[in-house]
C-alpha cells in the first residue's frame, strides 16, 4: 500500500512539475552608471496615443484646439518613453536623471522608419516634480510643455528627447545647476545617449534615428539648447540645425540689467536659481547666505528650490517674495570713487520714464517692495563691479546705443563672484559661433527673459546673421517672411489677452510665445534636411 | 499565523489518524480523480501605483484542469482528502476603460499565471458505512503558490514593457460538501463543491514602475470525481 501511495505522490509532483514554468522578466538594470548609460533597458512606456486619439485628447480642451490650429492636427500618433539614465552633477558625481523619449507611430510615411530627433530643453520651473514625459498627466507641473511639444513635433513625424533637468523628478541631487552652461550641455548629450540606446528597444523598433538632430528649447531651455549646440560643436558631433528661444544667453548683460533696475518678471524665482546653482559650481557667490538676501529670505533659501510646493505656495508661505526683488528705498554706493558712486547710484536709482517707456517702468517698477529679496549692500556690490567692470552691451543698450559686433564684449575682469560666474556661462565665453543653422525666436516685449539676449548674440555674431547661418526671429515685428503667419498669429493671440485682461496680460507674454516658437523651430528643422 | 494554521490541520489529521484507523471494507485508502471546475469571484482593488489611471481593475477567468485526492478514513464517519488539481494557466482580463490612451485594455488577457494549490479537508461522512449515498461536509486549509507568472503581450503594452508580476503564496480556510455514491466495493464517484480564500497582493513591476493590487480570488470550485478504494 505504501508503495501505492508513493506512487501517487509521485504523479502529484510531476504534475506540478509539469506545469512549472519562468516568470516574465522586467526590463534589466545597467551595472554601469557611466554618462550616458541607460538605467533601466527598455524604457518604460508612459503612454501610448494614436494620431485620432491624440488628436481628440487636444480637442477636448481649448488650449488643445489652439494649438492644434497653430501646430497641425498630428499626423502621428505618439509612443511616450520614461527614459532614467545617468549623467553627472558640476562636480563630475554620478547621477540618475530622467528624460521623456516620445516616438511618432503609425501608418502615415513621416511616422516611421529612420526619422530626425529634436532635442528640446524646458523652461525654468519652481517645482521639483516636474517631468515632461507626464503628457498625460494633468496634474503635473510640466503637462502642457509636455503636450505642446508631443503635438508640435513628434505627432509630425520627429523623434523628440527632451530631458528633466538635474534637480527634478527622480533626480536626488537636491538643487538645480541652473544656467551653468557646461553641466546643462552635458545633461542633454547624455540624456540623448541614453535615448538613442532606448529607441533600439521600444515598442516600434522600426521607427530608427536617421542621424540628423536638431536642438532647441524655450526659456531656459533656449539657453540649455545654445550651450549644447556648443558643446556639441566642441565634441565633434553631429548638429543638423537649432533653435534656441527666448533664452537668457547673454548672461553677464542680463544680470547687470537687472541689478540696474530693469528687474523682469520672474526674477524672484530666477534669482535663487541661480545664486544657488553657481554657489555649488564655484562656492564664490556668497560666505553666507545673508551675504545676498535679505534677513526676511536668507534662511534655508539655499535649499528652497526646486521645490514639491507650486511657486504660488512659495510665495503665500513667505519663502519667496512675489515680485519685491530688490529694496523700494533705494541704496547708495559708498565705494569713496566719486565717479564710480555717482554712476552707480543713477544705476540704482528705481527706474522711470523716461529712459524706459511707461509700461516699462511700471514693469520694473513691480521688481521693488519691502520686504525685498537681495540684500542692498549685496546689490551695491554688483552694480559698483559692474560700473567698474563693464558688460560692454548692456552699457550700449543702456546709453541707448545700438547693438554691433564691436560694443557687445563681455567684462574683462569682473570682480563679483556672481559677476565672473554670469560671464564664465554666457554664451558670448568661448569665441564661438554655431557652424550649423540656428533660429533665435523671441519677441521684443518679452518682460521675463529680455530679447536683448537674442539681440546681443545676433550682434555678437553679426557675420554669421548677415551670411544667413544664425536668423533672428522677432514675433512681435510687424509680419514678413517665411515666419510672417506666426508672427501675426501670436500679436493677434496676445491682443486678446490684453483685451481680456488689461495690463496683467504682460505676465502671459514670455509664455505665450513657447508654441510660437517652437512651430517656428519646427519650419526652420524642415529646411534643413 | 498561516504556519499555526497548517500545523494546527496537520496535527488535527494525524491525531485523528493515531485514535483508531477505521477499516472499511474495501480498506482506508481512497484516490480520486476527476475534473476540477473552478470558478473565481475574484474581487480586486483597483490597481495603483505611478503612471496608472484610476480604475483599472482584472478579472479572473474560470478554469476546469485535473482533480487529484488522496483520502484517508480514520473511522466511520471522519476522513482526510489531501486535493490537488493539476496546476490550471489562469488567464487575468483587464477591467476597466477600453484603452489606456490607445492601448486596449478591457477584456484584454494582461496577465497568465500557474498555481499549485494543495488543500487538507478534515472531512465528516454521513450515513452508514454500508450506505452507497454518503454526503460529506469538511473544513480545512488551502495553500497555494503560483508560479509561471507571466505578463502577455497585451499586458507588456497596456503596463509600458516588459513585466514582472509578483504573486506571493496564500494560506487560507477551505471548505467543502459532497456526496459519494458506491458502484462496487471500491468504486465510488463523488460530486462536490469547495470554496476556499486564495488572498495575495499582486504587484507588477514595468521598468521599476511598480503597480499594486489586492486579490482575493475566492475560488470555488464544482469538483466531479471518481474514486478507487484500498
Amino acid at each position: 500500500m505504501l508503495r501505492k501511495i508513493g506512487v501517487l505522490w509521485a504523479a502529484v509532483a510531476a504534475l506540478g512539475l509539469a506545469g512549472c514554468g519562468h516568470d516574465s522578466p522586467t526590463a534589466a538594470v545597467a551595472t554601469s552608471n557611466s554618462r550616458g548609460s541607460l538605467q533601466v533597458d527598455p524604457a518604460f512606456r508612459v503612454a501610448s496615443l494614436n494620431a485620432t486619439d491624440l488628436t481628440a485628447q487636444l480637442n477636448s480642451q481649448a488650449v488643445g484646439q489652439q494649438l492644434i490650429q497653430l501646430a497641425g492636427t498630428p499626423a502621428c500618433g505618439v509612443d511616450v518613453y520614461y527614459v532614467k539614465y545617468w549623467t553627472v552633477a558640476p562636480d563630475n558625481s554620478p547621477q540618475l536623471a530622467s528624460s521623456a523619449l516620445m516616438v511618432p507611430t503609425g501608418a502615415a510615411p513621416q511616422c516611421s522608419g529612420p526619422r530626425p530627433i529634436v532635442m528640446y530643453a524646458h523652461g525654468t520651473t519652481s517645482v521639483s516634480t516636474y517631468n515632461i514625459a507626464a503628457v498625460t498627466d494633468s496634474t503635473n507641473a510640466a503637462y502642457s510643455e509636455a503636450l505642446t511639444i508631443a503635438t508640435v513635433f513628434a505627432a509630425q513625424g520627429y523623434i523628440v528627447v527632451a530631458p528633466n533637468y538635474l534637480g527634478y523628478d527622480i533626480s536626488t541631487l537636491g538643487y538645480h545647476p541652473f544656467v551653468n552652461g557646461d553641466n546643462s550641455a552635458t545633461v542633454m548629450m547624455d540624456a540623448l545617449t541614453a535615448s538613442r540606446t532606448a529607441l533600439l528597444s521600444t515598442f516600434t523598433p522600426a521607427t530608427t534615428d536617421d542621424g540628423k538632430l536638431y536642438v532647441t528649447g524655450y526659456s531656459e531651455g533656449g539657453y540649455v539648447a545654445m550651450a549644447t549646440v556648443k558643446a556639441m560643436q566642441a565634441a565633434s558631433d553631429v548638429v543638423t540645425a537649432s533653435a534656441p528661444s527666448s533664452g537668457p544667453y547673454a548672461l553677464e548683460a542680463f544680470g547687470d540689467a537687472i541689478f540696474f533696475g530693469q528687474v523682469d518678471i520672474g526674477s524672484t524665482l530666477f534669482g535663487p536659481l541661480v545664486s544657488t546653482s553657481y554657489q555649488h559650481a564655484y562656492s564664490n557667490v556668497y560666505a553666507q547666505p545673508s551675504d545676498l538676501y535679505s534677513a526676511t529670505y536668507a534662511s534655508g533659501i539655499d535649499t528652497l528650490l526646486p521645490n514639491a510646493m507650486s511657486l504660488t505656495a512659495l510665495f503665500q508661505s513667505g519663502k519667496l517674495p512675489q515680485s519685491a526683488f530688490f529694496d523700494s528705498t533705494t541704496p547708495t554706493s559708498a565705494t569713496g570713487n566719486t565717479a564710480v558712486d555717482t554712476a552707480a547710484d543713477q544705476l540704482l536709482a528705481l527706474p522711470s520714464s523716461p529712459p524706459y517707456s511707461a509700461s516699462q517702468a511700471a514693469l520694473f517698477a513691480s521688481g521693488f517692495g519691502n520686504p525685498y529679496l537681495i540684500s542692498d549692500a549685496y546689490r551695491v556690490g554688483y552694480v559698483d563691479d559692474a560700473v567698474v567692470n563693464q558688460d560692454q552691451a548692456e552699457m550700449t543698450l543702456i546709453n541707448g546705443g545700438t547693438l554691433d559686433s564691436s560694443n557687445v564684449a563681455l567684462a574683462a575682469t569682473p570682480a563679483l563672484g556672481l559677476r565672473q560666474d554670469l560671464k564664465l556661462n554666457d554664451m558670448r565665453n568661448g569665441g564661438w559661433a554655431p557652424q550649423t543653422p540656428m533660429l533665435l525666436c523671441g519677441g521684443d516685449q518679452d518682460p521675463t527673459v529680455f530679447f536683448s539676449n537674442t539681440q546681443i548674440m545676433a550682434a555678437e555674431w553679426a557675420p554669421y546673421v548677415q551670411g544667413g547661418l544664425v536668423s533672428v526671429l522677432d514675433l512681435n515685428a510687424t509680419p514678413s517672411g517665411p515666419f510672417a503667419a506666426l508672427q501675426g498669429g501670436f500679436q493677434a493671440t496676445y491682443a486678446q489677452l490684453v483685451t481680456a485682461n488689461g495690463p496683467t496680460a504682460i505676465a502671459s507674454y514670455h509664455g505665450t510665445e513657447q508654441p510660437f516658437c517652437m512651430v517656428a523651430a519646427r519650419g526652420f528643422f524642415a529646411q534643413v534636411p | 499565523m498561516q504556519k499555526k494554521i497548517v500545523t494546527l490541520a496537520v496535527s488535527a489529521a494525524l491525531a485523528l489518524a493515531a485514535s483508531g484507523a477505521y477499516a472499511a471494507d474495501a480498506g482506508p485508502n481512497d484516490v480520486r480523480v476527476g475534473a476540477y471546475f473552478v470558478h473565481f469571484d475574484a474581487q480586486a482593488g483597483d490597481i495603483s501605483g505611478p503612471y496608472t489611471p484610476p480604475g483599472l481593475n482584472v478579472h479572473v477567468d474560470s478554469i476546469v484542469t485535473l482533480y487529484l485526492a488522496y483520502v484517508r478514513s480514520f473511522s466511520e464517519h471522519f476522513q482526510a482528502e489531501f486535493a490537488v488539481g493539476y496546476p490550471p494557466l489562469t488567464k487575468t482580463e483587464g477591467r476597466g476603460p477600453a484603452t489606456l490612451g490607445s492601448v486596449p485594455y478591457n477584456g484584454q488577457v494582461i496577465s497568465t499565471a500557474r498555481w499549485l494549490s494543495p488543500t487538507l479537508l478534515l472531512e465528516y461522512v454521513f450515513g452508514s458505512a454500508s450506505s452507497r449515498l454518503r454526503p460529506y461536509v469538511g473544513v480545512g486549509v488551502n495553500y497555494t503558490k503560483f508560479f509561471a507568472r507571466q505578463s502577455t503581450a497585451a499586458g507588456n503594452a497596456a503596463s509600458g514593457g516588459p513585466t514582472s508580476i509578483s504573486l506571493p503564496a496564500s494560506v487560507g480556510p477551505a471548505a467543502t460538501v459532497g456526496l459519494s455514491y458506491e458502484i462496487t466495493d471500491r468504486w465510488h464517484v463523488y460530486a462536490s463543491y469547495s470554496v476556499a480564500q486564495v488572498n495575495t497582493k499582486l504587484k507588477a513591476n514595468t521598468a521599476g514602475i511598480v503597480r499594486t493590487s489586492e486579490v482575493h480570488f475566492w475560488p470555488n470550485a464544482v469538483v466531479l470525481s471518481a474514486g478507487y478504494s484500498f
